[in-house]
């Protein structure tokens, strides 16, 4: 068994209660990230993670591999950054892996963030072990991002589960209708 | 470019992430795990900053308290302080078990409701909002951690109590 060294890996800490985001930055720094930024909600996420994009230096950070996301913010909440990240023209890496962290734990909302095209979902309260988890989720269990008229984002299906009856699934990953792409 | 009429793309991404964390040369089998001593230190550091939460979150029991003051005097604007009381709540319930007070996640959770959107506006709600800002006070007062045994268990009543007296007032 080999240890999981994060010593590389960049975390962006997207909260605005400022006693659960010392909580969340000083455990993911624990964990081994010596990369992490925190800043209070949504809007100032996006102009972070432009900065980075744009000048490096400047923002402190060479990329922003992970956001780790609070939900209720304002003026702009979790769902909305993660809709700019996987939607919007300016994103320039609609693939970041995005933990949407939240006190909401109805399976409304879970299903709400899946839909925007969560990574990750962690409820609050939360534990090292369930933050663990969810980082080693990201990295080791990356799932591969599909592309619809009505859905952007990792692969809703976590695992092939086999079919009892009849499958009435449209495509196939060799049908003329899908298109494989390596990125 | 893309062929016609494709409805479904998959994307395959390269994991560049893996390769940080574990280096180019790791067998794709090999099992990966976080160091059980590096999660001691992590829960260890998480219980010694939780020993800091009552103070920090008396003052935001102290926040509500100003915001249900201004709901009694201020009757036209209420239902912009219920949000934020609502918004606050929400907040506070997905903190206090984290810290061993569950007391305050479900008496949060139980504001929280109360106030969401469609909560009624009258000072029989106003009255339930201070009962269970009274209730979140008496558990940091006291350090009521976990359930709080008996005395949890009688503040709970207490809340019930309250919030069936002010439901049933006319």
């Amino acid at each position: 068994m080999s240890g999981i060294d994060l010593s590389r890996i960049s975390v962006l800490v997207v909260e605005d209660s400022p006693f659960i985001r010392s909580l969340l930055v000083n455990s993911i720094r624990i964990l081994g990230v010596q990369s992490v930024k925190s800043v209070d909600d949504g809007a100032e996420a996006i102009d972070f993670i432009k900065l980075v994009e744009e000048n490096p230096m400047k923002a402190g950070m060479m990329s922003v591999d992970i956001i780790i996301c609070d939900w209720e913010m304002s003026p702009v909440n979790g769902l909305m950054l993660l809709r700019w990240i996987r939607r919007h023209k300016d994103s320039r890496d609609r693939f970041k892996p995005f933990v949407m962290l939240t006190g909401y734990s109805e399976p409304k909302r879970v299903q709400e963030a899946r839909d925007m095209g969560a990574t990750e979902f962690m409820s609050k309260p939360f534990s090292v072990n369930a933050l663990a988890d969810k980082i080693k989720q990201v990295i080791f269990k990356p799932r591969q991002f599909i592309h619809t008229n009505s859905y952007f984002g990792p692969d809703r299906r976590r695992q092939e589960i086999p079919i009892s009856g009849e499958d009435r699934r449209k495509f196939t990953y060799d049908s003329p209708e899908v298109e494989i792409v390596n990125v | 470019m893309s062929k016609p009429g494709v409805k479904v793309r998959f994307y395959r991404i390269k994991n560049r992430l893996k390769e940080k964390a574990a280096g180019l040369g790791m067998d794709a089998n090999a099992e990966i795990e976080f160091d059980e001593d590096l999660l001691s230190e992590a829960e260890e550091a998480l219980n010694e900053m939780a020993e800091d939460y009552p103070d920090w979150v008396m003052s935001v029991i102290d926040e509500l308290f100003e915001v249900h003051r201004r709901c009694v005097d201020d009757e036209v604007s209420r239902k912009g302080y219920f949000e934020r009381i609502n918004s606050i709540a929400h907040d506070m319930k997905g903190q206090g078990g984290t810290f061993g007070y569950q007391l305050i996640t479900d008496f949060a959770e139980g504001l929280y409701n109360f106030t969401s959107s469609g909560a009624g506006l009258s000072d029989n709600h106003v009255e339930i909002i201070k009962a269970h800002i009274d209730a979140m006070r008496v558990v940091i007062r006291e350090r009521i951690e976990g359930d709080g045994g008996d005395i949890g268990g009688e503040l709970k009543k207490g809340l019930e109590q309250s919030v069936l007296k002010y439901n049933t007032r006319k």
